[in-house]
């Protein structure tokens, strides 16, 4: 390669520079001068990332009032001392020029995107008076409140509370109730995995290394990398923890539930428990070795596509590590009509491996210490006695609701009309399936009004939008943190950072409405107040929050159940769970072979990466960059078929919905199945980076639920993909 | 005399490919969009492996070789290797010439949009003033990046290098030798994406002839390499190429990835 003209001038002129200034360049040229580099200019500041629902300890690199970097807290245990890409892209979204900045007041029709800008006051005083026209124009519980998972959330639960309003959605009947309301039918209450500690991680419906959570998936590869655990994922599709896994088997999608079967067959067949153990500890053996008889490795083959060998291999391999060996449990479990009771298998064969509060297997809830500020809410006698989706499921959670029964509730307007929609932090048009009635809803409410950092696809549909600061401008309550065996902590948040723009946070946006609807008395505190009552039984929490970003409680890890009955009806792990015998349900779950895929289509599952968090970060800068739109994984002989090649864009289509994205064609993911990731395809042009780009999941994805907890059913729709020719 | 040899010990078998190591990079360094000072890689899956396609990634960034390939490119000396043994860039020397860009067989090396001069990996030396780890190394989530000085006997990078001695490799280019400071416990890969150095026409006799004195006097036909020797004889120590060329043919394993004792040789002789 020759200097260019321009580079040899420049050349030249730094060496005649040099010639005239003698000493002081020269000695400037010298590697020692260079390599003497100066510290930077900051301060340090603790805080808990917010990115996703980890809340990992970090330390916040502040730069004349400007946040530099973001490193994470080494104390930090729970996380075990990391953070992630989105963790270190937190700077990106707190500077995000796409931010809301200022309320801003729907100008156009609902959903066309104009907005007029117009004072707090004036918004504030808006909200104030449209929540109370509903609120006697339907009662209290026709306004619906919806908020993510955030450490202000618990104020939005309480303001819908002392407001009168029973309905509340969270982010969590979208996401992880199967999960929860199976181990809860189980053992009485939702586990810790001790990864750390496992000898055998069997992990199905789960993908530990991309979705993080901490510690678990930093843990899974220490466990592996330092102490030999074994791997074995079973998924339609090659994530990196199949590719990182000792064995990646691509089972046929919703099959999972035959082979846990087939698994507790051979385990209770073999007797290859610990037949002590399952008697004093456990309800039902009898009961489940005549019911899984019937499954076995040979047929549980034919339903999911893995050879009766490898299944009876993994049992005993299984069997052989416990109690240190586990079915890891999951968290977004919403797949399936029937995912309470698959994911009640994996919960009834990790009993059998007598892993229940020992080490490397389930661990039961610590102590971490924090007091609760209780409050006394007012009773409103207009009320409807319930929810407007109780009773539409037999096992929902109450305060979690179904958000999909809601929604149709609220477009069927029954049992009783819900005319408003208060939503924090969460975006159902991203995340929810069937976007078309999250649209139809968002169009039945005579005032909606979204909290968040940035104009997203629900804020969008919005009436009136008011911008929040993101989490390192904002003062939090205190939150507690199990981390499995590593730690039970206690976290805060303070501000890092003024709050930009005209952001305020939720709970000041709640505490001056609840003022102007005569519920005052409900907000009668600042935050800092708040935490003070959190930290009545904690006299060295703040001090040691201050110091280390984080406060330890030291509380037991092991053996928690010693002595201690379960919540169950039988007060033991329940293989056989009475109450459902009672309620009419399968006591057991009882094998259904998922619906077959129609011919020329294929089943669609969704599932996420490391970069980003639901449908919430896909727009940040840093993370974009990592992945600036999604595909459709396709396998190669299906593309064949259909004539696409890799690259090429191809219409998706669905029963309820259709979007465009470009193929990516992996022999990673089975014939019979494609995945998209979620978060993209936004319809608001306030996401600049997403807005039009990729394809969504929530506009495709049909909206079943599982029947019994009323989660969304994700992997229940089949899709045609077609070649789009270019125009 | 080298005080230290700053280097990364990688136990690329822990990578997730979560890309923290990237996105911290980037805002530690301010890289520009689109640009990136680390990366990671990833081997090709093999799925007629039966259970066992596995992917295994790779991080990596700029290696501090002992026979930068980019020293030797640069025509005014910007890039050198200081006394820590990490390949710098003195960016008010640095004319974005970008010789040193296909001079790196790892590409490690881009041109700065913003500063218009050459960029790489510098191993955050702000962030090790206040007594932090670079950037990738403190966020890595497995913790499979390991970083200190192989010199000395006490850090964490040595202790590691010193316990898998005997099974460390390093990703090479057979043609282009350069001798990296970074070394991957075990195994890694992919590794047959480096490729030649590719020097600057004017300096191209220069890259296999041993002897200093030659280098210095084909050096003079650039004007910028005056600034190069300056730095040289100023500096009263060699910050360059000349100690590790000769340990270079000796340890090809006919592979882009150099096994064992290579490293051992290289840095016993420091």
């Amino acid at each position: 390669m020759k200097l260019s003209r321009r580079s040899f001038f420049k050349a030249t002129g730094l060496a005649a520079a040099a010639s005239l200034s003698g000493g002081t360049v020269l000695g400037g040229l010298a590697p020692q001068a260079c390599a003497a580099v100066a510290a930077p200019e900051w301060e340090s500041h603790f805080s808990a990332c917010d990115m996703c629902f980890n809340k990992c300890g970090l330390v916040a690199r502040v730069q004349q009032g400007r946040v530099v970097k973001l490193d994470p807290n080494p104390k930090f245990s729970k996380s075990r001392g990391m953070l992630c890409a989105r963790g270190n892209a937190g700077v990106a979204q707190l500077y995000d020029p796409d931010r809301l900045k200022y309320p801003l007041l729907r100008a156009g029709k609902r959903g066309e995107g104009k907005w007029k800008r117009i004072p707090w006051d004036e918004a504030l005083a808006m909200t104030a008076e449209k929540m109370q026209e509903i609120r006697t124009k339907y009662t209290p519980c026709g306004y619906l409140f919806s908020a993510g998972a955030d450490m202000q959330s618990a104020f939005v639960s309480r303001f819908a509370e002392v407001f009168g309003s029973f309905n509340v959605t969270s982010h969590e009947s979208l996401c992880l109730i199967s999960n929860n309301r199976a181990y809860l039918d189980t053992f009485g209450e939702v586990p810790f995995a001790d990864v750390i500690n496992s000898k055998y991680v069997l992990m199905v419906g789960a993908n530990r290394f991309e979705a993080l959570v901490t510690p678990d998936s930093m843990d899974l590869m220490t466990a592996m990398r330092e102490k030999g655990c074994k791997l074995v994922v079973l998924d339609p599709r090659y994530t990196k923890t199949a590719a990182l896994a000792d064995e990646w088997h691509p089972i046929r999608p919703g099959t999972d539930m035959a082979f846990m079967l087939a698994v507790i067959n051979v385990i209770i067949s073999e007797k290859l428990y610990d037949a002590e153990w399952m008697a004093e500890k456990t309800f039902g053996l009898d009961q489940l070795a005549g019911h899984v008889s019937q499954y076995t490795p040979a047929w549980a083959a034919a339903e999911c596509g893995i050879p009766a060998d490898d299944i009876v291999r993994i049992a005993r391999e299984m069997a052989a590590a416990a109690p240190q060996s586990m079915i890891y449990p999951g968290r977004r479990t919403s797949d399936y009509e029937d995912s309470t009771q698959i994911r009640r298998s994996f919960a009834i064969a990790n009993a059998l491996l007598a892993n229940w509060d020992r080490p490397g297997g389930l661990l039961a809830a610590r102590a971490v210490g924090l007091k609760g500020v209780p409050y006394d809410p007012p009773w409103y006698d207009d009320n409807p006695p319930d929810r407007v989706d109780a009773g539409l499921v037999p096992m929902m959670f109450e305060h979690e609701g179904s958000f999909v029964l809601t929604r149709d509730a609220v477009l069927k307007g029954e049992p009783y009309p819900l005319k408003g929609w208060f939503v924090y932090k969460t975006n159902p048009m991203a995340t929810a399936p069937n976007r078309a009635k999250t649209i139809a809803m968002a169009e039945q409410m005579d005032f909606s009004v979204v909290v968040d950092i940035a104009m997203t696809d629900t804020a969008h549909m919005a009436d009136l939008v008011l911008p929040a600061p993101s989490y390192l401008e904002r003062l939090d309550p205190a939150s507690g943190l199990q981390g499995s065996s590593a730690c039970a902590c206690v976290v805060v948040r303070d501000p890092v950072v003024n709050a930009l723009y005209e952001s305020r946070p939720v709970f000041d946006i709640l505490k001056d409405v609840a003022g102007r609807l005569d519920l005052g008395e409900y907000f009668d505190f600042t935050i800092e107040e708040y935490r003070t009552r959190q930290f009545a039984e904690l006299p060295d929490a703040m001090e040691a929050l201050r110091r280390d970003g984080v406060y330890y409680n030291p509380s037991k890890v092991y053996g928690l159940y010693e002595g201690k009955a379960h919540k169950t009806l039988s007060q033991k792990i329940e293989l056989f769970n009475q109450r459902y015998a009672d309620m009419g349900l399968d006591p057991m779950p009882v094998y259904t072979a998922p619906a077959k895929v129609p011919n020329n289509q294929f089943r669609l599952v969704v599932g996420r990466n490391a970069y980003f968090t639901h449908g919430s970060t896909q727009n940040n800068a840093l993370l974009h960059e990592l992945m600036p739109e999604n595909t459709l994984w396709l396998h190669p002989d299906a593309a064949q078929t259909l004539g696409i090649a890799d690259g090429e864009l191809v219409e998706v289509a669905s029963s309820v919905g259709r979007g465009e994205l470009k193929a990516s064609l992996t022999k990673g993911i089975r014939t019979d199945t494609v995945y998209m990731l979620t978060g993209f395809g936004a319809i608001s042009p306030g996401l600049t980076r997403i807005h039009n780009v990729g394809a969504s999941i929530s506009a495709l994805l049909d909206d079943k639920v599982d029947a019994i907890s009323g989660n969304a059913a994700l992997h229940t729709t089949f899709v045609t993909v077609t070649r789009k020719v270019a125009s | 005399m080298r005080k230290a040899q700053y280097a990364m010990v990688i136990d690329s078998a822990k990578c997730i490919d979560c890309k923290a190591c990237v996105v911290s990079c980037k805002v530690a360094n301010g890289t520009p969009e689109g640009f990136s000072r680390n990366w990671i890689k990833a081997s090709e899956p093999d799925f007629a492996a039966g259970a066992k396609p596995r992917t295994h990634f790779q991080p990596g960034a700029c290696m501090h070789c002992e026979a930068p390939t980019c020293v030797d490119a640069c025509p005014t000396g910007a890039t050198y290797k200081n006394a820590d043994g990490i390949v710098m860039i003195d960016e008010t020397l640095c004319i974005g010439c970008g010789n040193c860009i296909p001079a790196c067989p790892y590409g490690a090396r881009f041109r700065n949009p913003q500063k218009r001069t050459a960029d790489k990996c510098n191993y955050c030396p702000e962030r090790r003033a206040a007594g932090l780890l670079p950037a990738c190394v403190d966020t890595c989530p497995t913790k499979a990046r390991v970083f200190g000085d192989i010199m000395n006997p006490e850090s964490d990078a040595a202790r590691l290098l010193e316990q898998h001695k005997d099974h460390v490799v390093q990703v090479i280019n057979q043609k282009s030798n350069t001798a990296p400071h970074m070394y991957y416990l075990a195994s890694t890969a992919p590794v047959g994406w480096t490729h030649e150095a590719v020097m600057p026409a004017s300096m191209a006799t220069m890259t296999g002839v041993v002897d200093p004195v030659v280098k210095t006097l084909v050096g003079l036909s650039g004007l910028g390499v005056l600034v190069m020797l300056g730095r040289q004889l100023l500096s009263g120590h060699d910050s360059s190429h000349d100690s590790s060329h000769d340990s270079g043919p000796d340890v090809h394993t006919g592979s882009d990835v150099q096994a064992g004792q290579a490293h051992k040789q290289q840095t016993d002789k420091e």
